[in-house]
């Protein structure tokens, strides 16, 4: 098909059905990869972790076929850089901020004498 | 004294009454959207019902604007529920508020029953005046229009004032901003221009900008506000997460008003910056189910209301479901050409309202009939438990089950009516004909009336829940809450 304004192609009449499916995958993947990533860290099981990173292979795959199907070719091409490095680093960097904001909260309330156990494993501080 | 099982308004703060006043209001509306909803569904399979009597344009419109001024009247309640408690300091300007509340209810009826009974005729300047002003979505009129936006500034200044001389919070901080956001957009609605595109352009300020930006921040802080009552999370928690949270929803979000760009006939660039910044709206979502987790790992789930947490719970998912994944799926321009304005864009509306919005909003009527019944115990084992979670499953399946008909029929349209017939007559009524489609209008159908019974044990168990109970609530993580905003409150009274 031809360019509609030479910046946008449509997807083919064929990639239609294959574009919702890798558009819902790209997310549901993203989401997979995030809960399995924190679980895993969380009850320090590196198995459950490396099952996320097996879903964020599957991210990678849909976004290549829904790539593939919308033509993201050209400046779209930063479009799937964006999805690719925003899924794997997200998760990472909101551990990180869950680990700080909760970290505060756990010494002001050790020193308060008042601790809660911390939901992270010892291994994983 | 506090009466424990009984329905008693000496349980409830002067913000809190007035709150209760507006969640019965939005609850009242809540079962507007659904009957209208339900007469404009049965116009698709016969398109006869009603006709010259409450036409489909009319069902359709007050079933739209139902839900909109519904979610509004929960989050103005939610907002007067939790002020005085986050503020420390009763409601300046009470009773402007109260006088506030029943001009905006009266407003709303005079709209609705001239939506009812005035629903043909030539539209001019006296129409957009006094009868309709011909926007979707935002079609009171202007005198009404006025109205809101005196009704809003008062809201606004009980809100301000209240915070101002009690105790600024983080979350005070945040609604503030946003509530000012959220009514300086309002004006983007209200003028018109002879251009169509301009038009459009400054019509989806309202529409996008209050749902995608300010709608999800403010439901970001009334959600703080309410994991530490059901969950206990702590305040210095919540708080920095909300503004992790609006920094992310701004920063997606309000570029993201690109996708609604890409066919009313502005420049080609807005294709790039409307798919891009789409792209990154799901982040914050997925963002939170890490958080989530993370939380849900520390508290273990003890909550002091279980229905509440529930509705909770179904928000995270519902969100992050209609908005995330069903928002994506049809977002980038390429497929966008095919979808927009086919039943794609009422099934990811239909989710994700419900999921985002119309999920805290039955959280907090569980909150407030907690503590109308004089802090209740609402948590496992309590008599009748089944209504809540029956009125749950039935209202989630039947959304659920609207939202997979209205796709199935998306699909259909954006295939048969745009891909293979261009978008002519002829493929506009070949798609309307096709069985894929008529099957799915009656799925749509079905799964509504599955809707309207979740809504009527909603109903009956807010009424009932927690009636001749005896027990109170326990507090969750009460200690620690109160030192924080103790610790808190001291520089800001200095």
């Amino acid at each position: 098909m031809e360019d509609c304004d030479g910046m946008l192609q449509p997807v083919e009449l064929q990639d239609f059905f294959i574009t919702f499916f890798s558009a819902a995958m790209v997310i549901l993947f993203g989401a997979l990869y995030a809960m399995l990533f924190a679980w895993g860290r969380l009850h320090n099981r590196p198995r459950l972790v490396w099952w996320g990173y097996a879903a964020y292979a599957g991210l990678v795959a849909a976004v290549l076929t829904l790539a593939d199907a919308t033509h993201l070719t050209g400046l779209w091409t930063w479009l799937v850089v964006a999805m690719l490095v925003g899924y794997l680093v997200a998760p990472h960097a909101i551990w990180h901020l869950c680990q700080g904001t909760h970290a505060g909260m756990e010494d002001e309330e050790a020193a308060a004498g008042q601790g809660r156990a911390s939901p992270v494993h010892p291994a994983q501080r | 004294m506090t009466r424990v099982g009984v329905l008693d308004s000496s349980n409830l703060t002067g913000g809190q009454r007035l709150a209760v006043k507006y969640f019965t209001v939005a609850l009242v509306l809540f079962g507007a959207q659904i009957l209208f909803g339900l007469l404009a569904g049965l116009q698709y399979l016969k398109p006869d019902f009603l006709y010259g009597v409450l036409d489909f344009n009319v069902n359709r419109m007050v079933h739209i604007n139902a839900m909109v001024v519904w979610m509004l009247y929960g989050f103005l309640g939610s907002v007067y529920w939790l002020m005085e408690d986050e503020a420390q300091h009763p409601v300046v300007g009470l009773k402007l508020g109260e006088i506030a509340f029943w001009v905006l209810t009266l407003a709303v009826t005079v709209v609705v029953l001239v939506y009812l009974f005035v629903q043909y005729g030539p539209g001019d300047i006296k129409t957009i005046w006094f009868i309709n002003e011909g926007r979707e979505y935002i079609e009171a009129p202007r005198w009404a229009d006025i109205g809101i936006v005196v009704v809003v500034l008062v809201f606004y200044f009980n809100v301000l004032a209240t915070f101002i001389k009690g105790r600024f919070t983080g979350i005070g901080g945040v609604i503030v901003l946003d509530l000012f956001a959220l009514a300086g957009l309002y004006l983007a609605g209200m003028f018109f221009t002879p251009n169509i595109s301009i038009d459009q352009y400054w019509w989806w300020w309202v529409i996008h900008l209050w749902v995608e930006a300010t709608w999800e921040v403010l439901v970001g802080a009334i959600m703080a506000w309410g994991l530490m009552k059901t969950l206990g999370v702590s305040r210095r928690i919540v708080q920095t997460w909300l503004y992790i949270e609006v920094a992310l929803m701004f920063g997606s979000g309000i570029l993201g008003l690109g996708h609604h760009y890409f066919w009313i006939g502005t420049p080609d660039y807005w294709f790039e910056i409307g798919g891009f910044f789409s792209a990154l709206e799901p982040i914050p979502l997925v963002a939170m189910v890490v958080h989530s987790l993370y939380d849900a790992g520390k508290h273990h789930m003890k909550s002091s209301n279980h229905p509440a947490l529930a509705w909770l719970i179904a928000h995270a998912f519902g969100n992050f479901l209609g908005a995330g994944v069903w928002g994506f799926m049809h977002t980038l321009p390429q497929i966008n050409l095919y979808t927009h304005g086919t039943q794609w864009t009422p099934s990811h509306g239909h989710l994700a309202f419900f999921g985002a919005y119309a999920t805290i909003n039955i959280a907090f009527f569980y909150l407030a009939a907690q503590q109308w019944r004089g802090n209740v115990y609402m948590g496992a084992g309590i008599a009748g438990a089944w209504r809540w979670k029956w009125a749950l499953t039935l209202l989630s399946v039947g959304v659920l089950g609207m939202t997979m008909a209205l796709l199935i029929a998306g699909y259909e349209q954006s295939f048969i009516e745009r891909a293979i017939n261009g978008s002519t007559w002829a493929g506009y009524f070949e798609a309307q004909n096709h069985p894929w489609f008529q099957q799915a209008m009656w799925w749509r159908q079905i799964f509504g009336w599955v809707t309207a019974a979740g809504y009527l044990l909603l109903v009956w168990d807010l009424l009932a829940i927690g009636a001749g109970e005896t027990r109170t609530a326990t507090r969750v993580g009460h200690e620690s809450e109160e030192a924080e905003a103790g610790a808190e409150a001291a520089p800001a009274t200095a």
